[in-house]
């Protein structure tokens, strides 16, 4: 059997440029050096394809540096049917600055498309000329971006919505949902900015009507509605919001930055607080403080944050108070990548700290679960006592999709466990319960004297190491896990239920495995996936039982040494076939297709 | 050895090709306007009518290039040409250095003075890209409007006629005006069109055209108003030689070449539609239109760029089936 490849899934290259069929998925990379306008780009075609009810998934990849230096792209997938994933390449590359637009064409499928500016001063050498890179399977088109956004702004900016304009022409987009993103995006700055934009975008616009009057065509559909957009981040933070979120502290770092943004504007409408504080132990010690006095608190960092944070975690474990820290992954180690996505920090997510130190660890898959997630996150931090932490990444914070959210919140669901009032003359503050969790009140409150320490301690939070106690204690701790079942979200089984091929993912990599799933599925091969929120603890019987249906088992994921399979392993004896996957792009939907056909292919010689 | 090769038609696609089997290691650069791979212009009524598939109409294709290993460079337009330098500039700046330079950049249809102010409202009919636009107006078209000299329009007709469209043809002379062929076949030509109730317009011309409510009105010199859904107009054919404009390379209406194709700057030849080679007989230039012409053009082009030393044998005349009658032509215009 043959197993697709990443070109294989792109139009066929017919030497009419396939120009007959409507286009029912397309991918747009805007690419530019810092301050060229990428982001914008991605901003404004993705709220014209949200408008026009389409579907889609914008992916930023910048550099860490400032302004002037690196390349920064927007990818934006927009199709009438459901976007899982970024996809495998892209069908239109938008080279807002020319040189560094070249090594991007390797990603432009075959009967794609090059917009390129053609009014560049000077003399361009062949070897940075991004037009002299196009191969003859993608359809090259010079636009004099700089002369037109020059005509319009009166200087060089506004190349960005030059292409915009040339995009929207080339591809029969309707031109009132840009100018309506243009109104949105402008408007609010000054007439004249909204002027010359529109201007810009119109003269882009006109330029391909009059040189490329042969537009390709995309399917839109007239009963689609109109489509929310938002990031993982946004989603996050809102939940966290909606769900009663009251104090929020933490400390700036890519690519979590924006979930502490939203909190401190939203925050104080609410009557609650946000605090940027010295760094990330400053930040969750202040969480477990805010916790502690029965307000439901947050922090969010990245894996270096997360990495300084293990101590305090350790203390919120010992002493069992309840914290909620969201880790939105980049990669590592130490300062590593601030602008890529990796998903290396489930191990010391799962493992950081000193000690049998069994925390909730929760990894969302969608923008939908980020919201919806985050606030199942709160709920066990309270009624469980413990640190949970929730392991976002970079690809699924930044990103943008149209999703619905769910509007309705019961916030009453998850309860604190009090003592009664005739319990607070005996009342001890770790006292062993067949849940592990024990009845926990505000500090201050009348007759409710406790100590709390990160030191071993009997029920009553005195010192103690002696071993009998310790072992108790250690058990009680670790019975929560056990005991939080019931309030835990069944395991989804995605595909098809009767296959043999089985893939157990976590975080952002589902929407690939779903997509390449689907790939492989056009081959002749079904398959399945776990989908699982749940890290630790896991609804275990629901994995036994997909593992026992599943003749071979693939774990797909986005660091160098499996370290979710690693988990599975040890958890569950299987022997996957494991899938580390290199850190940086989107995952690629046709791997993963590739690896379920060669699967297949094992089982069946 | 650098060989580079302005223009995608026959005289270029077959001075790569050429080039190539005699010089295994030379890098050939095959550069084109179009957005298409090359295809063989004179098939595109054929096309447009069903006859002759995509397959059929594109003689070249992705595999070919890369078997060939020549480096195509299409939607790209030569804006200039530094014989000096031995550069060429392109439309969006680039320069490209060459060894060896062909020139085979065709012609183009060309409006005069009194159509050129409506050039928005005329569709074009001359490259593949044209082809699918008119297939995708004419779904909504019914009748069109044709006025144009040659060949050319007996083979516009002869599409239109074949996708089901009522035509009116305006003709500046008595009869159609093919004056390339011979003259003993002009009746049978006209009672062909006769059979096939084309409108004929005699002694006349447009003036002016007009868009209204997606409709066109042509209005002509004698004062009649003809309306119609597409209007295909054309004054002459002209070779494309604006690259070489104020180059120092000669230039009359097409670049002057002689018979081993080389024009008057050191290391730059031209090919096909474009130039006018030297007629011996004549001791005069000619033009040698045509798509036999231009693949014979490019080949002997060709092979002297790749050292060898030969000359073109003039052919002046070329077979068309027009309508079911076989027509002669001394070239296609």
């Amino acid at each position: 059997m043959k197993p697709p490849s990443s070109t294989s899934l792109a139009s066929p290259s017919k030497p009419a440029g396939g120009t007959k069929a409507k286009r029912r998925d397309i991918s747009v990379r805007f690419c530019g050096i810092a301050g060229d306008g990428v982001v914008t780009c991605g901003r404004i075609l993705a709220g014209a394809c949200a408008s026009l009810g389409l579907d889609l998934m914008v992916n930023d990849i910048f550099s860490a540096e400032i302004r002037g230096k690196g390349k920064s792209t927007t990818t934006v997938r927009f199709s009438s049917r459901i976007v899982h994933s970024m996809g495998d390449g892209v069908e239109v590359l938008v080279g807002l600055a020319g040189k560094e637009s070249i090594e991007e064409i390797k990603d432009v499928r075959p009967g794609g498309c090059v917009i390129y500016g053609s009014s560049i001063p000077g003399d361009l050498p062949e070897d940075d000329s991004l037009a002299a890179h196009v191969p003859p399977n993608i359809h090259g088109f010079g636009v004099p971006l700089r002369k037109l956004a020059n005509q319009a702004t009166g200087s060089n900016q506004g190349k960005n919505i030059v292409a915009m304009g040339a995009l929207c022409y080339l591809y029969s987009l309707p031109q009132e949902a840009f100018i309506e993103q243009l109104r949105k995006n402008f408007g609010r700055k000054s007439s004249r900015a909204l002027e010359v934009n529109i201007k810009a975008f119109t003269l882009g616009f006109e330029y391909c009507k009059e040189h490329y009057p042969l537009s390709f065509e995309l399917e839109v559909l007239d009963t689609l509605e109109p489509r929310p957009l938002y990031t993982g981040n946004d989603a996050l933070a809102h939940g966290a919001l909606d769900w009663g979120l009251k104090f929020f502290a933490g400390y700036p770092i890519t690519p979590a930055t924006k979930i502490m943004e939203i909190c401190a504007k939203e925050l104080p409408k609410n009557g609650g607080w946000t605090i940027q504080v010295e760094d990330e132990i400053a930040a969750i010690s202040n969480v477990m403080g805010a916790f502690f006095a029965g307000k439901r608190a947050m922090t969010s960092t990245a894996g270096p944050g997360l990495s300084l944070m293990s101590e305090m975690i350790g203390l919120a474990v010992m002493a069992e108070i309840p914290a909620v820290i969201v880790d939105v992954q980049r990669g590592g180690p130490a300062t590593g990548m601030p602008t890529k996505v990796e998903q290396g920090d489930l191990n010391i997510a799962l493992y950081g700290g000193a000690g049998d130190c069994p925390r909730v660890v929760m990894a969302p898959s969608t923008v939908r679960e980020c919201y919806t997630g985050i606030q199942l996150a709160l709920d066990l931090a309270e009624k469980y006592q413990t640190p949970v932490i929730f392991l976002s990444d970079l690809f699924l914070g930044q990103r943008m999709v149209t999703t619905s959210i769910p509007k309705r919140v019961e916030r009453d669901r998850c309860t604190r466990k009090k003592p009664f009032p005739g319990e607070l003359g005996t009342y001890e503050r770790f006292k062993i319960t067949e849940d592990g969790v024990s009845p926990l009140l505000i500090p201050g409150e009348e007759g409710g004297f406790y100590t709390i320490t990160g030191l071993e301690h009997t029920p009553s939070g005195n010192p103690n190491f002696e071993s009998n106690v310790h072992s108790m204690m250690t058990e009680k701790r670790y019975r929560k896990m056990k005991a939080m079942c019931v309030d835990l979200p069944p395991a989804d089984v995605l595909g098809d239920k009767d296959a043999l091929i089985g893939i157990v993912t976590w975080g952002s990599t589902l929407g690939s495995v779903v997509e390449g799933m689907e790939l492989a599925r056009e081959q002749g091969v079904k398959s399945k996936v776990l989908k699982s929120i749940m890290i630790n603890p896991q609804h275990e019987d629901s994995f036994r039982e997909f593992f026992a249906s599943s003749a071979r088992i693939i774990v797909p994921e986005v660091n160098y040494e499996g370290q979710y399979a690693a988990l599975l392993k040890s958890r569950y004896g299987i022997q996957p076939v494991e899938m580390h996957i290199s850190a940086v792009d989107p995952v690629s939907p046709a791997k993963i297709a590739n690896r379920i056909i060669e699967v297949q292919d094992e089982l069946t010689h | 050895m650098r060989y580079v090769i302005v223009g995608t038609g026959a005289a270029g696609a077959t001075a790569a090709r050429t080039i190539k089997r005699m010089d295994r290691d030379g890098e050939v650069v095959i550069i084109g306007d179009e957005r298409f791979f090359p295809y063989n212009r004179y098939l595109l009524t054929e096309f447009l009518s069903g006859a002759v598939s995509a397959a059929e109409l594109f003689h070249t294709s992705e595999e070919f290039f890369e078997a060939m290993d020549i480096r195509l460079r299409k939607g790209q337009a030569v804006e200039r040409v530094y014989p000096n330098d031995k550069t060429i500039r392109f439309a969006h700046n680039e320069v490209m250095s060459y060894d060896r330079l062909l020139i085979a950049t065709g012609r183009s249809p060309s409006l005069g003075p009194v159509l050129r102010p409506y050039a928005k409202l005329i569709q074009r009919y001359y490259t593949f890209e044209d082809i699918l636009l008119i297939q995708k107006r004419l779904p909504e078209v019914r009748e069109v409007i044709v006025s144009g000299r040659g060949l050319s329009a007996l083979d516009l007709i002869q599409g239109m006629y074949r996708v089901g469209k009522k035509i009116t043809y305006i003709t500046r002379g008595q009869a159609i005006d093919v004056s390339t062929v011979e003259s003993h076949l002009m009746g049978d030509l006209d009672s062909a069109l006769a059979e096939r109730e084309i409108n004929f317009v005699h002694d006349d011309r447009i003036v002016a055209i007009e868009c209204v409510d997606n409709r066109y009105l042509v209005k002509t010199f004698q004062g009649k108003e003809l309306w119609g859904d597409l209007v295909f107009a054309w004054d002459n054919y002209t070779p494309n030689v604006g690259c070489l404009r104020n180059t120092g390379i000669e230039v009359k209406t097409g670049i002057l070449v002689d018979l081993r194709m080389r024009s008057s700057a050191p290391e730059v030849y031209a090919a096909g539609d474009c130039v006018e080679i030297y007629h011996p007989t004549l001791k005069n230039y000619w033009i040698n239109f045509g798509w036999p012409n231009a693949v014979e053009q490019g080949r002997i082009a060709g092979k002297n760029m790749a050292g060898d030393n030969e000359e073109y044998q003039i052919h002046e005349t070329t077979l068309f089936n027009i309508l079911g009658k076989p027509l002669e032509a001394r070239w296609w215009d």
